[in-house]
């Protein structure tokens, strides 16, 4: 998940565009890490070392480990160390920017120790999907959104990213979410969770993403939008919104209900006390995930 | 796998979740008779009128849910083999099916074998 999270990272701070970070993102499955990438997120070299062998890998018919051991920077030891050793996607999210030309060796080892700081994960490691880290993390998204981090918030939104990683693809980033007195609703299928708090839960987006989503999600190549279409976004919440109570039955032995997923065409989507809306962006579309309190 | 003239009903409201259910029968099977229904009470109406052989029965569903329905059919026929499909497994819902009579759970998102595995042992034999 924290290749999505440094996608919304890197597009927050303006470092790459949303086309970039798609183009990127959507060779993620093909790309193969490689050993200068893991030697600087090891901290075995340092950027300008690794453009050096890159350099001299260029005019020299020689492996890049053979460079770098030549000049010193890494051992024989190290270099089998790295090679058996596995990356996280997003140092590949990274080295596929680096590879576009959209950033350099210098600017991803500056980008991840920034992110690092920035959410203040100087003593963790990033390389395991360690859930504390994850979930503070998604705390940040309700701060941006000045909404309460609870438990069950911060549930909700994990496995909700989570949901889009395993049925949809991994190639997408969360924006910025916003808490909105009324959202007009452009095509959408809402679902109620009803148990201690009743809440909407709502995904719309517009009807050729819809397609596209729709496509993934059931495996199949949708050309227009009919009814197959609208099944599987009603599915999708459903599928997700099953999985939350069943998490939350487990977790906290809470009964919740789910009421069958409803057609929203056309109104405004309103909370007595909320609407927050989750905006995630894919290659082929920005889908709305809302919830209304 | 041969179940020629074998009808099984699929009560779903989703459209899609009913074909991919189809789709994962068809993959491994011939000749079955498909009935579909959209809420609990398409499901008992069909089930009273076609003595279906297998019902699988989503439970989160408009009008009248798969419990609901898994329990008045039941009482209609108490040798209804019926499967529940549903993604609300949770340990409660699970105890509930299995109380009023269902013959398995399946949380969804399915895997084709668990419908394959089903079909084999519910009417591979008979």
């Amino acid at each position: 998940m924290f290749t999505q999270f440094l996608g919304n990272y890197l597009l927050q701070k303006g470092i790459v565009t949303r086309d970039q970070l798609f183009n990127a993102m959507a060779r993620l499955s093909q790309s193969h890490i490689k050993l200068g990438t893991i030697a600087i997120h090891e901290g075995l070299m340092t950027a300008n070392e690794v453009d050096e062998c890159l350099y001299i890998q260029t005019r020299e018919d020689k492996r890049f480990g053979e460079i770098a051991v030549a000049r010193g920077y890494l051992s024989e030891e190290n270099v089998s160390d790295l090679l058996s050793k596995q990356t996280p996607d997003y140092i590949l999210l990274g080295q596929n920017l680096v590879e576009d030309g959209i950033i350099s060796y210098e600017d991803l080892e500056r980008i991840i120790f920034d992110y690092k700081a920035d959410n203040e994960l100087y003593d963790l490691e990033l390389d395991v999907e360690n859930s504390g880290i994850v979930q503070s993390i998604i705390e940040k998204f309700f701060l941006m959104a000045e909404m309460p981090a609870n438990d069950l918030n911060v549930m909700y939104l994990e496995l909700m990213f989570n949901s889009l990683i395993r049925f949809i693809g991994e190639d997408f980033s969360p924006l910025t979410p916003m808490i909105v007195d009324e959202y007009p609703i452009t095509f959408g299928v809402s679902q109620a969770v009803i148990g201690d708090r009743d809440y909407i839960t709502h995904i719309d987006c517009d009807r050729e993403t819809a397609i596209a989503f729709a496509s993934r999600y059931a495996k199949e190549d949708f050309s227009e939008f009919n009814e197959y279409v609208i099944a599987a976004l009603e599915d999708f919440l459903n599928l997700h919104n099953g999985l939350y109570i069943v998490n939350v039955s487990n977790q906290q032995s809470k009964n919740i209900e789910l009421a069958p997923p409803e057609i929203t065409e056309e109104g405004v989507l309103m909370g007595v006390n909320k609407c927050v809306d989750f905006p995630v962006a894919y290659p082929f579309g920005i889908v709305h995930l809302i919830v209304s309190y | 796998m041969d179940i020629t003239n074998k009808k099984i009903l699929i009560c779903d409201d989703s459209v899609l979740a009913r074909k991919q259910l189809m789709d994962a029968v068809k993959e491994i099977a011939d000749g079955a008779i498909f009935l579909e229904g959209r809420n609990g009470t398409e499901a008992i109406e069909l089930y009273k009128k076609e003595k279906p052989d297998i019902v699988f029965m989503d439970i989160v569903m408009p009008e009248k849910d798969g419990n609901e329905a898994l329990s008045e059919i039941k009482a209609f026929d108490q040798d209804a083999v019926i499967i529940i499909v549903s993604s609300v497994g949770t340990q409660d819902q699970l105890k509930k099916a299995i109380q009023l009579g269902a013959k398995d759970f399946i949380q969804k998102p399915f895997e084709k074998n668990q419908i394959s595995e089903i079909i084999e042992l519910r009417l591979g034999g008979k």
